[in-house]
């Protein structure tokens, strides 16, 4: 099964906020214990496992999406604060919020 | 005679392009984000249909069964209009009507999401639906 392990390239969206960026991907089918997502750099790399499986003793009759293991990597923009990250799997969808650097933020200058 | 004049040596093809074009259809539709892409698995028993929904949750599906199909459609989000406060009537994103080869009982049935992915399991149903009626 290893050496013939597929992996898809999930859809994603990427968005700025003011203060964060949200990454959202899809990856149905997928339990949080077998996510996989880390940081090296500037780069996030997720890595899943699916559990889905066919149904024992059933035969497929339509076959429209298959068992996925998902996998996709993505370069923060440099405004991004790596130790700032979090991520949260709900029905499906991983939503990942990196806070951008405190430095980068907007500050309000008092005049003394 | 008439057996061998209904025999269509090119029936296939037509069998083919409509197949392509029912996967076109799928496809652009799918593209659209108007339909979730479905398994089907089957057994003497029972039918099971797993559909991928990320994002999705109960409230967000509409299921009803006819005798001998299934319908499963997207519940569009209650939406009050602006001017009469009323709930907007709203067409579902999109809706699948799949046949069944056999009847189900409805009572019986079950669907569960799990991470995204909606699955629904039909028990084929003992009774075949006809009624005897005796004649007096």
């Amino acid at each position: 099964m290893n050496s013939e392990e597929k992996f898809i390239v999930p859809t994603a969206t990427f968005a700025e906020k003011p203060a964060e960026y949200e990454l959202k991907v899809q990856i149905p089918g997928i339990a949080k214990e077998d996510v996989d997502l880390h940081m090296e750099g500037k780069t996030l790399t997720l890595k899943t496992r699916s559990k889905y499986q066919n149904p024992a003793g059933f035969r497929q009759v339509a076959a429209e999406f298959e068992r996925a293991n998902y996998a996709m990597s993505a370069d923060l923009p440099d405004m991004a604060d790596p130790a700032a990250l979090a991520a949260k799997l709900e029905n499906g969808i991983l939503t990942v919020t990196i806070k951008k650097r405190p430095e980068t933020q907007p500050r309000k200058i008092e005049i003394g | 005679m008439n057996t061998l004049m209904n025999l269509d040596p090119w029936g296939f093809l037509d069998d083919l392009l409509d197949t392509g074009s029912r996967t076109l259809r799928t496809m652009r539709a799918r593209a659209a984000g108007r339909f979730p892409p479905v398994n089907v698995y089957l057994d003497d028993t029972a039918v099971i249909i797993d559909l991928e929904l990320p994002g999705k949750t109960a409230k967000d599906v509409n299921l009803s069964l006819e005798p001998q199909a299934v319908v499963i459609a997207d519940k569009p989000a209650e939406q009050a209009d602006g001017e009469t406060g009323k709930p907007e009537n709203r067409a579902p994103a999109w809706s699948r009507r799949l046949e069944l080869p056999f009847r189900v009982d409805a009572d019986k049935a079950n669907a569960k999401f799990t991470d995204g992915i909606l699955r629904i399991e039909l028990p084929k149903t003992e009774a075949n639906g006809v009624r005897h009626i005796a004649i007096k």
